[in-house]
């Protein structure tokens, strides 16, 4: 990358000049400021010499921090205090920085990210929930905003290292470590269990919330010529892991929660599961079912409910707390309930027959969060023509259960990415249980960098030391009295007959006022 | 340029302006060095025209005396407005928010950091200065180096002085350099880590009549008050912590005008 061989530059210049590489990158306060210390004091103790004592090397000792710090600004740059959105995206992305280059124009284009596209379709936007224009009146758009951003191209790789690297489910979290290791010129094999890379993503997301064009295009980018994908391999049944261990020098397993836990009721077997109807729905399959109960609250229960409802059925969710509890995305299920479905709170199955299912009143606990208690005496019978369970996923690891530590749920117990073997790494919705797209992306893209110190024997703090973050020239946007931007929906009536998106493009110019409205924390609340 | 900095400039004149050093050489020993300033700020600069708390309260506890007139001059300011004097008149402060200000990489300081001021004024300026009858503090204090030290060495006509330059000038030349540096590097560095005048006055923090309040409902915990913080306190958090030093910044800044200062 061109912007790195003149930090490279910089660091030189300062090594041998102190100050020089600030000047050389147009820092001329803090060129000036470490080379008048610097000089200046060696000029001072000139003047005023009277030989050598033991306070001579607390001198040299001072001298020295100041080379030091010289040489360690020169190569890593000026930064800023994170601002509250990009210290709670789990990906790592810095929002304001790509929200600034809409904003003024920039012609740099933001660092390559796996799965932006994905992210700006389905991600629950955490950084909205802590944006600082919250306080003034909502916050800025900024996961609408990253249709708009203009990205590099994936850098070109060259295998520059000779250690191989094995990965375990091409998932969001597999495929965004696969890209970073290839970056850094590992040789990376991917093992798939199903016949397409993009783990839940490809399977089971329905198309109306993420476009299979876009999708598809955005991996193929990504993993253009740089890794070996082998899919249709379940690791544990076509090959085994023992196998992978010996042959490769890391392992890092990505193998997501697709274990569906089971409610434990009477006739249980009568329903289906959210996974196959999602799947089948994937793969072609219409539903003509009737009238639809679905089971749960979160992303999958609202998914299985849209998808049905455009296939012609009459959905309702059931959820045994209150609607404000539900974990799903809160866009979606608004969107859901536009839609006409109907979100029946505090309900639960006690038996589920073949064409009605027997419920339950629930009440919240007080106490505990989120716990609930049944109401004696409250059942009713719902007339359905089937149900589907949505209730929870935990990953299915127990090929791996004579290598790795896992707990009760399968989750494989992690510490910074590593796990109790060595050589093998995990990350993603096996480490965390369900989880979002852009905790598998952070995690995948952090592990790498594990994996990477790990094989380079680099302690970890040094690594991250010497890590670089992307800023560009940014500037301060005068404050601006505008309200958020309004993101075009297609009509309801249209939109639940199709699995097209939902979602519709916003003219450029809406773009770059919403862009305005970030107040660009970094700088504008510095001292 | 903000009201803030105007006062700071302001008061780093007025503290430093006997203007006839500059021709005439020597320390100003006029009646007003009779009076502390509320703040560091080196009796030794040929410039100054007070003294300093720190030096008188070191002076008396090395003659074995309670000094009671700077513990009252501490405590009176120190009630009325806490830590105050620190973020508007202190030039020493000043000096270091305009370190700070300089565009380069920059770190966070640990937390357990701001504790030890307390060791330097119990330890230092306490314990060590009443042993040894020596106003230790003052010996290594980096304000004395930046604007008596180097200025009265420099401009020594007679040689008396730089005569006596040795070891123990050469470290208070290294402590400064270091300081400089990390405080280009960290928020005032000095005054959370080692400022014994800061120690004593964040005492009042929590008691003194001006005082900061955080409208828990308007907070959206955005942390734009401790970023912009001189200090990098959490004030959202705590509104009397040990380091605000009451410069009302955060309640410019805060977007929700979730802080108020108040004078009970
Ligand atoms: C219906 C649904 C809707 C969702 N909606 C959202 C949303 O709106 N926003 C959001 O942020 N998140 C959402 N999520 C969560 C998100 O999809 C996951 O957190 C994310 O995909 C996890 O990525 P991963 O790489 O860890 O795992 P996965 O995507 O599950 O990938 C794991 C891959 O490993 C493969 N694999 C498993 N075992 C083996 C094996 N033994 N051998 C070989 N390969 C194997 C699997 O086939 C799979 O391809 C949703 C999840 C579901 C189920
Ligand atoms: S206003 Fe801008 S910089 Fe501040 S949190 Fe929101 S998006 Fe981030
Ligand atoms: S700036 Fe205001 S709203 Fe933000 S954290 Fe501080 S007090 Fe709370």
């Amino acid at each position: 990358m061109p912007s790195n061989t003149k930090y490279g530059r910089a660091t030189l210049i300062s090594a041998l000049f102190v100050g020089g590489g600030q000047i050389y990158s147009r820092r001329y306060w803090a060129g000036l400021v470490f080379a008048c210390l610097f000089y200046g004091s060696i000029g001072l103790m000139l003047v005023i010499w009277t030989g050598v004592n033991e306070a001579f090397w607390g001198l040299i000792a001072a001298w020295i921090l100041v080379w030091l710090y010289n040489v360690y600004d020169a190569f890593k740059g000026a930064n800023y205090h994170k601002p509250p959105c990009e210290k709670s995206c789990p990906a790592g992305i810095s929002p304001w920085i790509y929200i600034n280059l809409i904003a003024a124009d920039n012609d740099e284009k933001y660092p390559h990210v796996p799965f932006f596209g994905t992210l700006e379709h389905i991600c629950p936007a955490p950084c909205e929930d802590e944006c600082t224009r919250r306080g003034i009146d909502s916050a800025v758009a900024i996961k609408y905003l990253k249709r708009c951003v203009s990205m590099e191209e994936p850098p070109t790789i060259e295998r520059k290292r000779k250690e191989k690297i094995a990965i375990i489910g091409a998932g969001p979290c597999g495929l965004s470590a696969a890209y970073s290791l290839s970056n850094k010129g590992y040789d990376i094999t991917v093992y798939e269990r199903e016949e397409k890379p993009g783990g839940i993503l490809t399977t089971l997301i329905p198309s109306f919330r993420l476009p299979d064009a876009m999708l598809n295009e955005e991996i193929e980018n990504m993993l253009r010529e740089r890794v070996e994908l082998k899919c249709g391999i379940e690791v544990g049944k076509d090959t085994e892991f023992e196998d992978i261990l010996r042959e490769y020098d890391a392992v890092f397993v990505a193998i997501g929660a697709w274990k569906a836990t089971t409610l434990g009721i009477p006739g249980e077997e009568n329903a289906l599961s959210g996974f196959d109807v999602l799947r089948k729905i994937k793969e072609g399959k219409t539903f003509k079912l009737g009238r639809v109960g679905v089971i749960g609250g979160g992303n999958t229960a609202i998914d299985v409910a849209r998808s049905l409802l455009r296939q012609g059925n009459e959905v309702s969710i059931y959820y045994r707390r209150r609607i404000m509890d539900m974990p799903a995305e809160h866009e979606d299920r608004i969107e859901a309930q536009e839609e006409g479905i109907e979100i029946v709170q505090l309900t639960t199955p006690l038996e589920i027959h073949k064409d009605r299912v027997t419920m339950t009143k629930t009440e919240c606990l007080e106490g505990r969060a989120g716990a609930v208690g049944l109401v004696k005496g409250s059942e009713y019978e719902v007339e359905i023509d089937a149900l589907v369970i949505t209730a929870g996923q935990w990953p299915e690891s127990s090929f791996l259960k004579d290598h790795l530590k896992t707990d009760k749920r399968g989750r494989i117990v992690t510490k910074n990415g590593k796990t109790s073997h060595p050589k093998v790494f995990a990350g993603g919705d096996a480490v965390l249980g369900s989880a979002t797209v852009a905790h598998a992306v952070g995690q995948g893209l952090a592990v790498a960098d594990r994996i990477d110190a790990h094989l380079r024997k680099v302690p970890g703090f040094i690594y991250n030391i010497l890590r670089r973050d992307f800023l560009p020239a940014i500037k301060l946007i005068p404050m601006r009295k505008a309200q958020r931007i309004e993101i075009p929906h297609r009509k309801i009536e249209e939109r639940i007959k199709d699995f097209a998106e939902v979602e519709l493009d916003a003219s450029n110019e809406d773009l770059r006022n919403e862009a305005c409205r970030c107040l660009t924390c970094p700088l504008k609340f510095r001292p | 340029m903000s009201l803030k900095r105007i006062i700071q400039t302001i008061a780093t004149v007025i503290q430093n302006a006997y203007i006839p050093a500059i021709f005439a050489g020597g320390i100003y020993q006029g009646f007003l060095k009779r009076a502390c300033t509320p703040i560091l700020n080196c009796w030794g600069c040929p410039l100054a025209l007070f003294s300093c708390p720190m030096g008188a309260l070191q002076h008396f506890i090395g003659l074995g005396l309670i000094p009671f007139y700077t513990v009252g001059f501490f405590g009176t300011v120190g009630m009325l407005v806490g830590r105050m004097t620190c973020g508007w008149i202190c030039p020493f402060g000043f000096f270091q928010d305009l370190l700070y200000k300089i565009r380069s990489f920059k770190a966070e300081l640990p937390k357990p950091f701001s504790y030890f001021k307390y060791v330097v004024l119990i330890g230092v300026a306490g314990v060590i200065a009443y042993l040894t009858a020596e106003p230790w503090f003052c010996k290594l204090c980096p304000d004395g180096s930046l604007i008596a030290g180097i200025p009265l060495v420099l401009a020594d006509r007679t040689g008396d002085l730089r005569a006596l330059v040795g070891w123990h000038y050469y470290m208070k030349i290294s402590i400064l350099l270091a300081i400089i540096v990390l405080s280009v590097a960290m928020k005032r560095f000095f005054c959370r880590t080692f400022c014994p005048v800061g120690a004593i006055y964040s005492i009042f923090n929590r008691f003194s009549l001006l005082k900061l309040q955080i409208d828990d409902k308007r907070c959206i915990r955005c942390e734009s008050c401790q970023t912009k913080c001189p200090m990098h306190v959490p004030i959202y958090r705590s509104p009397s912590n040990i380091d605000c030093i009451r410069c009302l910044d955060c309640v410019k800044v805060c977007p929700t005008n979730a802080i108020k200062h108040k004078v009970r």
